[in-house]
């Protein structure tokens, strides 16, 4: 089949572009709900239940008049024939009685039956297999526990899909068999294949999305140009970090009438929690829980939210909730944990975030929650354990290298933290909390060519903390640098009263401290005064205000005036954030006023 | 405070929400292959009559059958048939029985004297086993047995397409089971020595990644296969694979270490220095010296805080081998670092420390006597303590030393006596010499000992043995490279093919940078391209001067006197040499001294004064004579019988000039058997030159004959005086 025009390989450019164009298709709303109905169906038939999620889709596009329903598929002969064993084994099938639904169907012909014969016989090896688990023979055997029905359906599949036999659903079943056994490549090939017979199965979708690892190999896939492909690929975005894109296009699909959907809500939610976009993602959780009050859903990513913001009584609620909803859900598990870590009852958060890993041990997220809490106990051991699983969960978790970075940091060996952290940046590179904690490292070590190099850079790409400045500056200070210190502490004072808010560890006084005292030694009389009356304004730098204000005049009237007409007060300087200091702040000939 | 902690929330036990079996102190568990370990074992001790070398060889096949991975039916009986047929329909009867019997293991109660520790291991592990796994237990003894009764793979049910499906992936699992603990460890172990010890025989560094990354996947807790995993990729100088296994390793290492012992924090602290050291020597070996350095003074630091000497001590011998790896002074850190170690009675680094000071001091000129004294002072705590590893050190060294020192044959003797010697691991495993540095060094001295002797036939068979032990990628194939090298280097300038020596000397180029700048200096030379020579040669100077290389030193002032010599300034070369004799006076280089003096008397001769010549020639014949190589004995020969011809033939006195023509004769023998042309063709000058003198014109003819044959044969462009000395 043809590859749209949109997927050819290009530049990034391209990608920005392509996340602003949607699919013609989604001028006409009632087609796609009426297509969403169809494929509902045809999911609930063959008891792909995941999938039937669809419908969060279809309930917020608008109701279509009675006789705009579409009708059920018509069956055919062979579907006639099969009907009462494809009936039979369907209840069996929904009451888990897998082997028992398989054998009832196993000379069925349709298509149908075929899909729900073959998925049963997956499902039961599924599920002996996590039985398995629990009683397996030693320890070393628990990685070997296997699906041990996969090969023998692979075998069948493979047949069937070279004789061109398998429907879309079924090619489906055969991706997941191929990823199961760890066939990736096949899998994915497969799964095209699959979105191409049937580009309304969202599963397909799904699982192929998981087996891309960057853009180079989405560009290469050739996909159906359907407009769930738009779905796609901003869940896609997403996966990849490329939150830009994932929300222009997130955008597009709500300004093409899906306003009311829940799952492009909480989906944008999510891409705004990634790039700490935390008011936005905020009130969309909040919007979220009003349309649906009963989801579990994505709401250990609003309570990652809460916790950060600190906001306690919203939290507990949230909790609250969550219990009397169900409480044996991962979830559930990891908001508890998130409020008693709030709480500072760090015992009982570790504790309900193993209740969580028990429910799921591969719940990433809480793994590295736990490492969290560990630390909070001054458990390093521990904590360096927890990490430890959750990058054997997933490698590219930077918050689990992180926080091992900060517990060797925290047992004072920050050579061997840099290791860690250098690792989180790989994986974040425009992430400044990475970047100063590796200039901290850096520091400690006394190499502070490498040190100013990270600050720097921490500034630049946008300092979340905004701690870089202030400790470049103290760096300069220490190697007595002080035009640059001071430079350095400039900018500082105009980002924090330029941002507006207040924020708790901003040493202003420090800055301006050093500033007056900077301005003094360089006989700059009247910033120095101005720094100094405004060092009163803060507590600890009041008194050495007043000394400074005090030396100010009496060296005034020792000497003449200070030059008022040399130069500007240097604060109030235009000064762009994406230079560079300069060597020396205010080349200044000041000879011809000495005394 | 932490500990508390740990016990009540954290159990690495119930990780992943599994209870592993692990918490009950079992290490092994039930498979097919055991139980029918046990009926052979079973069957062993049952039957009576047997031939005595039949149980011999089964004797000496349980251990490994019980360490080793476990195998296919098949493979296990063909293992058993090989040492003993008939045992082989026994044990294949008596596995069936298992099968129709409530409890596989009861069959074997009876008369489990022998082998009880294994039975009663099996017995716990059958005892834990739930009726679910009994059942799986089951099912998989028959699955084995099917297995082993059907002569070829059956998967005629399964490849159907064989084109898409890969043979692997259906047939792998059923043969290999996972490792067991036991297994899993017993492998590493001997994986891990051979490694150390003897790399050839281990498996070869992708085979042995992917048995790793196998015994990972099934056990990611299994914190020794990441260690592994570091010094499989050390070897094959993976930095990024070898830092990430090894920070992996100390990381999991961590909590193992606590909860082990009674004092939890002390492991857990201790495990933390030793893993910063050890990050330190990772840089340490990819060259990383900054690197090295700041995590060793991180080490430092924790091991200060805590109080650990021990610690402290591999800290300091690590610091003085950084050190001496960046090229400064560490004489001092070296002392206290003997003098500490010996304090905290670690007899391992204290003499490590000496070895290194005596390397040192070799260079620096200390007295030989002191320096022989402290590696005897070493060696005897080393057979005390049987640290063999250094006393293989002690050996290369100390032959190292003596040919530094000229006298080869002392140099033969220590290296026939290390070659000789039985290593004292060599029981294990029949590993019968150990392919550790040592061994590669007094193998490489071994070869250019007998190329100095002219004996290219054995040095051949000794490189060919030292390819075969240290193959290319192993960590120690470059001193073999080199000293190959050199060899053929040598060889070619001696008998004048220049052109076949100039490759040569780029690849000594890449191995050594200073020893191919002073070769490429000899080549230059030897083409008469004097000013590039001069040039190079003052390079190689301030190289040596900078790395303390006082050898070489000198090699550069006699070459440089060789340049005098070729533009006529002889006067010019004379203060240069008596440069160098003092300098190899002060550090004892004999061979290199007597060179020298050789040097000094052609300068002599050449200004004059034949008769001093003759006496430093003839004051230092007998040391050449009896420790020098053929070319240099030939060449003192050489040179004495141009002093005598000189003074004979000022002097008209014909006994003189047969003395010379004699002394030729000698000198020939040896040129012929290095097959050094050029010098040869010399000595046949001469030769017929002096009889003529004599007027003995039929030996003149001939000697002239020989003379031109030769001339025809060398390259045109190289004149008698080409080879001055």
């Amino acid at each position: 089949k043809p590859a749209s025009p949109n997927v050819l390989p290009g530049a990034v450019e391209d990608t920005r572009n392509m996340a602003a164009t949607l699919s013609g298709e989604f001028a006409d709303l009632a087609q796609i709900k009426k297509q969403l109905i169809s494929v509902i169906a045809q999911c609930k038939e063959r008891g792909l239940v995941h999938s039937v999620k669809a419908s969060e889709l279809a309930f917020s596009l608008p109701s279509l008049p009675l006789d705009e329903v579409p009708p059920a598929l018509p069956l055919t002969e062979e579907d006639a024939l099969d009907l009462d064993a494809l009936c039979l084994a369907k209840s069996y099938f929904d009451l888990k009685e897998y082997d028992r639904a398989a054998y009832f169907l196993r000379g069925c012909r349709s298509q149908k039956a075929y899909f729900l014969y073959m998925y049963s016989r997956y499902l039961s090896g599924e599920k002996k297999k996590d039985d398995e688990t629990v009683d397996s023979l030693g320890p070393l055997e628990k990685g070997q526990v296997r699906n041990e029905a996969l090969r023998e359906l692979r075998v069948e599949l493979s047949k069937k899909h070279s004789a061109g036999e398998l429907d879309g659903f079924a090619l489906y079943l055969y991706g997941v068999v191929l990823r199961k056994l760890d066939l990736l490549k096949e899998a994915v090939n497969i799964f095209v294949a699959a979105t191409h017979a049937l580009p309304l199965h969202w599963g397909a979708w799904l699982e192929l999305c998981n087996l891309i690892t960057n853009t180079e190999m989405l560009k290469s896939l050739s996909l159906p140009d359907c407009w769930v492909r738009d779905f796609f690929m901003a869940h896609v975005y997403t996966e990849l970090q490329m939150i830009k894109e994932a929300l222009q296009k997130y955008q597009s699909l709500t300004e093409a009438g899906l306003t009311k959907s829940t799952y492009i809500i909480s989906q944008i939610a999510v891409a705004y929690h990634n790039i700490r976009d935390i008011d936005q993602a905020l009130g969309l959780f909040n919007e979220l829980r009003e349309q649906d009050p009963f989801r579990i859903e994505n709401m250990d990513t609003f309570s990652n939210l809460l916790y950060v913001r600190s906001m306690k009584p919203e939290l507990s609620y949230l909790a609250h909730n969550l219990v009397e909803i169900d409480k044996y859900r991962v979830e559930t598990c990891c908001v508890i944990g998130n409020y008693y870590s709030l709480r500072s009852q760090h015992e009982k958060a570790a504790l309900y975030f193993q209740r969580a890993l028990k429910l799921n041990p591969r719940c990433l997220g809480a793994w590295t929650l736990m490492g969290h809490e560990y630390m909070e106990m001054k458990n390093t051991s521990a904590a360096i354990q927890a990490y430890r699983h959750a990058i054997e969960v997933n490698k590219r978790d930077y918050r689990a290298w992180y926080g091992l970075g900060q517990t060797y940091e925290i047992l004072k060996m920050p050579f061997y933290s840099l290791y860690y952290y250098r690792k989180a940046h790989q994986l974040r590179p425009n992430d400044s909390r990475m970047l100063v904690a590796l200039g901290e490292c850096y520091e400690k070590l006394s190499q502070q060519i490498e040190a100013k190099k990270c600050y720097w850079r921490a500034y630049s790409v946008g300092d979340v903390e905004r701690m870089a400045l202030l400790k470049l500056a103290k760096l300069h200070e220490q190697l007595n640098e002080s035009d640059d210190a001071a430079q350095c502490y400039i900018i500082y004072i105009q980002d924090i009263f330029s941002c507006g808010e207040q924020l708790e560890h901003a040493e202003v006084s420090t800055a301006l401290r050093y500033l007056g005292q900077y301005y003094f030694k360089n006989k700059l009389y009247d910033e120095a005064s101005l720094c100094a009356q405004r060092c009163c304004d803060y507590n600890d730098a009041r008194e050495e205000g007043k000394a400074l204000l005090r030396q100010i005049s009496a060296v005034r009237e020792q000497g003449e005036s200070s030059s008022t007409d040399l130069s500007l007060p240097i604060v109030f300087n235009p000064l762009s954030n994406t230079t560079t200091p300069v060597r020396r702040v205010a080349p200044l000939d000041l000879s011809s006023v000495t005394p | 405070m932490a500990s508390v902690h740990e016990s009540l929330y954290f159990n690495p036990m119930i990780s992943n929400g599994v209870v592993q079996a692990n918490i009950f102190g079992i290490k092994d568990w039930v498979t097919p292959y055991k139980i029918a370990l046990l009926a052979l074992l079973h069957e062993m001790s049952t039957t009576k009559p047997m031939a005595l070398l039949d149980r011999r060889r089964l004797n000496k096949l349980i251990l490994p059958l019980q360490q080793g991975p476990d195998l296919t039916f098949e493979q296990l009986l063909s293992t058993v048939e090989e040492c003993c047929a008939p045992m082989v329909n026994a044990v294949k009867l008596r596995y069936v029985c298992t099968l129709h019997c409530s409890c596989p293991l009861e069959l074997f109660t009876e008369s489990y004297r022998t082998w009880s520790l294994y039975m009663r291991q099996m017995l716990l592990a059958y005892n834990k086993l739930s009726f679910s796994q009994v059942y799986k237990l089951y099912k998989t003894l028959q699955q084995y047995c099917r297995q082993g009764q059907r002569p070829p793979r059956d998967f005629s049910t399964l490849e159907l397409d064989a084109g898409s499906l890969h043979q692997s992936d259906l047939g792998c699992d059923e043969a290999r089971g996972p490792l067991s603990q036991k297994q899993a460890e017993y492998f590493l172990a001997r994986q891990a020595y051979l490694l150390k010890n003897d790399e050839n025989k281990a498996m070869r560094p992708a085979t042995l990644q992917e048995e790793l990354n196998n015994i990972l996947k099934f056990n990611p807790d299994f914190a020794e296969a990441h260690y592994l995993s570091y010094l499989n990729s050390v070897r094959v100088q993976d930095l990024y694979i070898s830092t990430h296994s090894l920070l992996h390793y100390f990381d999991r290492l961590i909590l193992c270490g606590g909860e082990g012992k009674s004092n939890g924090d002390e492991g857990y602290g201790r495990s933390l220095r030793y893993a910063v050291l050890n990050l330190a020597t990772l840089h340490c070996r990819f060259g990383h010296y900054q690197q090295a350095d700041l995590a060793l003074q991180e080490a430092i630091r924790i091991a200060q805080e805590a109080n650990d000497h021990v610690c402290l001590q591999h800290c300091l011998s690590w610091l003085y081998t950084l050190e001496q790896m960046k090229g400064s002074d560490s004489v001092t850190l070296t002392e206290d670092s003997v003098k500490m170690a010996a304090h905290f009675c670690l007899p391992y680094l204290a003499s490590l420390g000496v070895q290194s000071l005596v390397q040192q001091g070799a260079t620096q000129g200390i007295p030989a006597n002191r320096l022989l004294d402290a590696l005897r002072g070493t060696d005897v705590v080393h057979w005390k303590q049987s640290l063999s590893e250094l006393v293989e050190i002690s050996l290369a060294q100390t032959a190292s030393i003596w040919r530094l020192y000229g006298k080869s044959t002392m140099a033969q003797q220590q290296v026939q006596l290390l070659l000789g010697m039985a290593s004292l691991e060599s029981v294990n495993y029949g590993v019968q010499q150990n392919n550790t540095e040592p061994f590669a060094i007094a193998l490489c001295h071994l070869a250019e000992l007998h190329a100095d002797q002219g004996l290219y036939g054995a040095v051949g068979d000794i490189i060919k043995h030292l390819k075969q032990q240290f193959p290319s990628h192993t960590q120690h194939s470059k001193l073999w490279m080199l000293c190959d090298l050199k060899i053929q280097f040598e060889k070619a300038m001696n008998s004048g093919k220049f052109h076949l020596a100039e490759p040569h000397v780029t690849a000594i180029g890449a191995l050594d940078s200073m020893e191919g700048l002073y070769r490429k200096a000899q080549l230059l030379r030897a083409l008469n391209q004097m000013s590039e020579a001069s040039k190079i040669l003052q390079q190689v100077q301030q190289l040596g001067v900078k790395k303390r290389n006082t050898e070489m030193i000198i090699r550069v002032m006699l070459a440089t006197a060789e340049l005098h010599w070729d533009s006529s300034g002889f006067s010019a070369s004379l203060p240069l040499l008596l440069q160098a004799l003092t300098l190899t006076h002060t550090h004892n280089l004999q061979s290199l001294e007597s060179e020298t003096i050789l040097h000094l008397a052609f300068t002599q001769l050449m200004l004059g004064v034949p008769e001093q010549a003759l006496a430093l020639v003839q004051a230092v014949l007998e040391s050449v004579l009896a420790h020098g190589a053929l070319l240099k004995k030939g060449r003192a020969l050489l040179l004495m019988a141009r002093c005598q011809a000189v003074l004979a033939t000022s002097t008209m006195q014909y006994v003189t000039v047969e003395m010379a023509v004699q002394t030729l004769a000698e000198a020939a023998v040896f040129f012929t058997q290095l097959g050094c042309k050029p010098r040869l063709r010399d000595v046949y000058y001469l030769q017929a030159r002096l009889y003529h003198t004599l007027g003995n014109v039929q030996e003149r003819n001939k000697c002239a004959l020989l003379f031109r044959l030769l001339n025809q044969e060398l390259p045109p462009g190289s004149s008698i005086a080409a080879t001055p000395l």
